[in-house]
This record gives C-alpha cells, structure tokens and sequence, in this order.
C-alpha cells in the first residue's frame, strides 16, 4: 500500500502549482484554472485522509465535503468566466496587465 | 431545518425571482426592493424567537434530519455570539435594502440583486450559526459567490469588471486555502466538529501539522477580513461596487471574516494560543498603518473609505487579539459602531454619488451647501469614526486600549493611539471638503436626495449618536458575546454531552 505522506506531497506541490499560476500566467482563463488547482491540490488531500482513516473502510465525510466542493468549485469558475467574458468585450483582449487601471 | 430566521432568509430569497416575474409580467417596479426588506424583517421576528430560546439555554443545537448525532453529522450550533451578529447582519441589511429601492431604480437586474443581497446575509448568518467546518464552508461560499456577484454587478463599467476579477481570484484563493486547512484538520483528527476538533487537539502530538494549519487558517480567513498583506482587493471592490453593496461588504462581511477567525483560533486552536496572539497582534498593527497611510493620499471618497475600512480591520483584529474577555468585548463593540458609521459613511457616499456622478473629492467641494441633510449626516458619521469622545466610535476605541494596556501590550496600544491621531487627519480633511469649502460647478448643480434614501441614513446618524450617549446596554451585550466566545468548556460539552 502506498504511504499516505505521497498523496499529501502531491497535495502539497498541487496547492504550490496553483499558487504559482496565480503569481505568474497573465491570461485570464489561466488564473482561473490556477484557482482550479488550488482548490483540487485541497480535494486530493480531503481524499487521501479519508481514504487512510482506517483499514478497509473509506470514511463519507471526506467524500461528502469534496463534493460539495466541487459544486462550488464550479459556480465560482462559472462567475469567474462570465467575468472574463464581459472583460474581453470590454477590452479585446485577455491579458490581465492590459486591465491596469486599477492597481493590481 | 435550520433555524427559522436563516430559513425565512433563504426562503425569501428564493423566492425573489418569482416575485421578479410576477413584477416582469405586469409591471410594478421597486416591489422586489419592499419584498426583499419584508424579509429581512420576517427575518428579525424569528431571530427575536431564537434570541429568547438562546438565552434560556445558552447554546442552541440544531441537528441535521438524518440519524447522525454532531460529531458525524454537521449542525448548527447558537450562542449569545452568533445572536449578536446576526442582529447587526439584518439591521445592517434592511437598512441598506431600503436605502437600494430608490438607489438602484435605473440599474437593470434589480430581481438578481435582491436575491444576491438576501443571499449574502443568509450566508453570513449561516456562517456565524455554523458548529462544524463543514457547514462553515458551504455558507462561507455562499457568502462569498454572493458578495463576488454584487461586486461585479455593473458589468457593463471597466472598473466593475476589474475589481470584481481581482476580488474573485484573491478571495477564491483564500477560500482554497481553508479548505486545505479543513482537511489537515480532519486528517489529524478525524472529525470537522468545532466541538470535538477542540477537545482532540488540544493535547495533540503533532505540533508542526498544527502550526502548518494554523497559518493556512489565518491566511485564508485573513483575506476575508483584509489583513494588510492580503487587503489588496479591498479598496478595488469597495469602491467599484454600488454604494449599497460597499456598505454591507465593509459593515458586515469583511468583519465576519475577522469574527469567524477568532472563533476558529480559540476553539480549535487554543493549545496554540501564545503564537496566534503575537501574530494576530502584529498583523493588526500593520493593518492599521497600511490602511490610514493609505487613506491620506486617497482623492477618491469610497477608497478613502474603504482604506479606512482597513484601518478599522486593523483596530478590530488587535482587540480579538489580546483574547481577554474585556479585549473581545470592546472588538465585538467595535463591530457593532464600525458597522453603523461605516455603512453611514458609505450610503452618504452614495447620495452625494448619485447627485453629483462623481466620486472625486475636489469636484465634490462645498456639497454641504446643496445637500444639507446628507452632508449633516456624513458630518456626524465622520466625527464619530474620527473617535471623538460624544459619539460610539470613542467608547469602543478606548474600551480596545484599555483592554491592551491591561493585558499587558502596551507597545501595541501605544500604536493603535499613535495611528487614531493619524486618521484624524483625514477625517478632518473629508468634513472641510463636504462642509467648508466653497461649492464648484458639480457641487452646485446637485440636489437634495430623495427621502426613502434620507431615511435609512438619518436613522444611521441617529443610532451614532444614540449609541455614544448611551452605551451601557451594548456594551453588557458584547460581554455577553465575548463570554460565550471564551466560554469553550460549554460549548464543547453542548455536543459532546449526548456521547
């Protein structure tokens, strides 16, 4: 059985991924698929410690979080992208350093 | 269910877009506006029901419909804390739902609006009601999808459209954050109950999960509440949102997130005590400086504020900070009078806005000459924040100090002092433009504004005055508060007693 210490690992360098989009991408569908994998690097966790509560027995409250997550992992990408729509009628571009007028 | 005023929340806003279609077909306007404020008082009356219950019992637990008991199943669990807020939650709302009917008349939407407002008081009241993470976070979302929502709300301005992506991504990330905090949490433990996360962690064995946690719960909750490294959406959003809205986001919510951090740090945390205290106390003093530096070089009225805003947050987080039952009663106090001033300032904002089409403050010189009543009004609420000793804001600040001088962090209250002086400043500079200076062309043309927007800020103006003259029942109600807060003992047992 694989160590629970390498899906926790995997959370973790997922959760610094997603940070680092966040900082680094200027697209704007990009940032939102960082938020993306920020908020799975925290499912892959909420999973992993289900999964290893005890043997032979996976523990629902996890599984029950991590679903409700996920819807609200959706409406937010939904709101993020209409966002970025209105944006990109509004300035022809995605390119988040062309949104400049307030500071970022 | 829940309890009767969340549900009387929730069911009215669900029913808002019906009653937007009623108002579609035949065409009566503003009636989604007195539908909405109907709520919110239906609201008040089941929470004046619950207030009494709470205070016979103390905690009030709601349990979900299935056969599980809290530790496995999520619930609601009351106390005289989550009353006080919630309080402050509907009055704040009502009053700036009132204040929206006449201020949103020419916007398009008006029905998602309604629905979004009583959406986000419903989320914040779940979220003040929460006994377990689990709970917390969906109402947390709620809140939050809500408030992101409104920001955005006139989409169709450049300046909406940017504050509210910004506001998005910051705040999202934030919400990512504690959700890997949630689930640290349940792989220490085992369980996402308040109550049984703090009778098992506060003997734990793995020290550095804990402090690993503990920072992922401060940052994520911090930027809710603007701490100054994470406050950077803030000023965007207030001031690109409708005024109506930038008053709720700074009355009520951005405290919420100050509010919801404490409770978590001292029921789940309270074997980390000594850590979060300094960093929260240092956290608070930059908060402070951050946001009254920034709010000297503002010539925009609602970033002005909204750095003031700030400043508040930082005030707010230093009495939570200090953890004393006088430190937590004089923050919750604190809440309570930024909650009115601010939400006065920021309605006033909106009349002289929507008068005048402009949020510079050198073209809105002299606007005191065309717009008494407001301008009156925004004078009153300027001098109460400003801590001067008639009005609520002093009461609350000193209590604040005091409560730091006798915990022993003199260091910091000296600060805090250093930086209210400061923010006089400031405060003086937006009286002499409203009131002294000579009015320009802008300013001229103004008008007086109509009443049912005159109504929610002179009732505002009023309960400043009113609370400053009079501030032993609020005081002994935000002790009441702060007892329930540290009273952790009760709160676990409320849960665990059945096991």
């Amino acid at each position: 059985m694989i160590s629970l210490s390498y899906y926790i690992a995997c959370a973790v360098v997922l959760y610094i991924i997603g940070l680092y989009c966040l900082a680094s991408k200027r697209n704007m569908i990009k940032l939102v698929m960082g938020l993306e994998i920020l908020v799975n690097a925290a499912h892959v966790s909420f999973i992993a410690f289900s999964a290893y509560r005890s043997v032979g027995y996976i523990d629902p409250l996890g599984h029950s979080v991590v679903i409700m997550s996920i819807s609200f992992a959706g409406c937010v990408t939904a709101l993020g992208l209409v966002i970025v729509t209105y944006a990109y009628k509004h300035y022809k571009t995605l390119d988040v350093r062309k949104l400049r007028r307030l500071k970022w | 269910m829940f309890t009767p005023p969340l549900n009387a929340l929730l069911v009215f806003m669900v029913g808002t877009p019906a009653i937007g279609w009623v108002i579609h077909k035949k065409g009566y306007p503003k009636v989604q506006g007195i539908y909405a404020s109907a709520g919110l008082l239906v609201a008040a009356y089941f929470l004046y029901g619950l207030s009494r219950e709470v205070s016979e019992k103390g905690i009030v637990l709601i349990t979900g419909p299935l056969p599980f008991n809290p530790p496995l199943g999520a619930c609601l669990q009351i106390d005289v804390f989550s009353i006080f807020m919630t309080m402050l939650y509907i009055l704040i709302g009502l009053f700036t739902t009132v204040y929206s009917i006449k201020f949103m008349e020419r916007d398009s939407g008006l029905t998602e609006y309604y629905t979004l407002m009583l959406g986000m008081v419903a989320g914040m009241t779940g979220v003040v009601f929460a006994g377990d993470f689990f709970t917390l976070f969906v109402f947390w979302e709620l809140m939050c999808l809500t408030s992101y929502a409104l920001v955005a709300f006139r989409k169709q301005k450049w300046e909406s459209i940017e504050a509210g992506f910004k506001y998005l991504i910051m705040s999202a990330a934030g919400s990512a954050t504690i959700l890997l905090a949630m689930s640290f949490l349940y792989g220490m433990t085992g369980t996402l109950n308040f109550a049984a996360l703090a009778s098992r962690l506060a003997n734990t064995s793995s020290e550095g999960w804990l402090y690993i946690t503990l920072a992922l719960v401060i940052v994520g909750f911090g930027i809710k509440a603007a701490i100054v490294p994470f406050h950077t959406w803030l000023p965007d959003a207030h001031s690109a949102a409708p005024s109506p809205v930038s008053a709720m986001l700074s009355g009520v919510m951005v405290p919420t997130g100050a509010c919801v951090l404490i409770r978590i740090l001292l029921l789940v945390f309270s074997s980390a005590q000594p850590a979060w205290q300094m960093t929260l106390a240092i956290f608070a003093v930059f908060t402070m400086f951050g946001g009254n530096l920034m709010a000297l070089l503002q010539n925009d009225l609602k970033r002005l504020l909204a750095f003031s805003t700030i400043a508040h947050m930082g005030y707010i987080v230093f009495g939570f900070a200090i953890a004393s039952p006088e430190g937590l009663a004089a923050s919750l106090f604190h809440i309570v009078n930024h909650a009115v001033m601010k939400s006065l300032l920021f309605l006033c904002a909106g009349a002289f806005i929507r008068q005048t089409k402009t949020r510079d403050l050198r073209k809105l010189r002299g606007i005191g000459k065309t717009m008494p009543m407001t301008s009156a009004a925004f004078t009153i609420g300027t001098i109460a924040i400003a801590a001067f000793p008639p009005l609520n804001g002093f009461w609350s600040e000193m209590m604040i100090i005091t409560a730091g001088v006798r915990a022993e962090m003199i260091i910091f209250s000296a600060l805090m002092l250093a930086n209210m002086a400061l923010s006089v400043v400031y405060y003086f500079r937006l009286i002499r433009i409203i009131i002294l200076e000579r009015p320009t062309k802008v300013s001229k043309k103004a008008t007086k504004a109509p009443v049912s927007m005159l109504i929610p800020i002179l009732v505002l103006a009023f309960l400043c005055i009113f609370i400053g003259a009079y501030p032993v029942p609020y005081i002994d109600a935000s002790s009441k508060a702060a007892e329930a807060m540290l009273n952790i003992g009760a709160y676990i047992d409320a849960v665990l007693r059945g096991l």
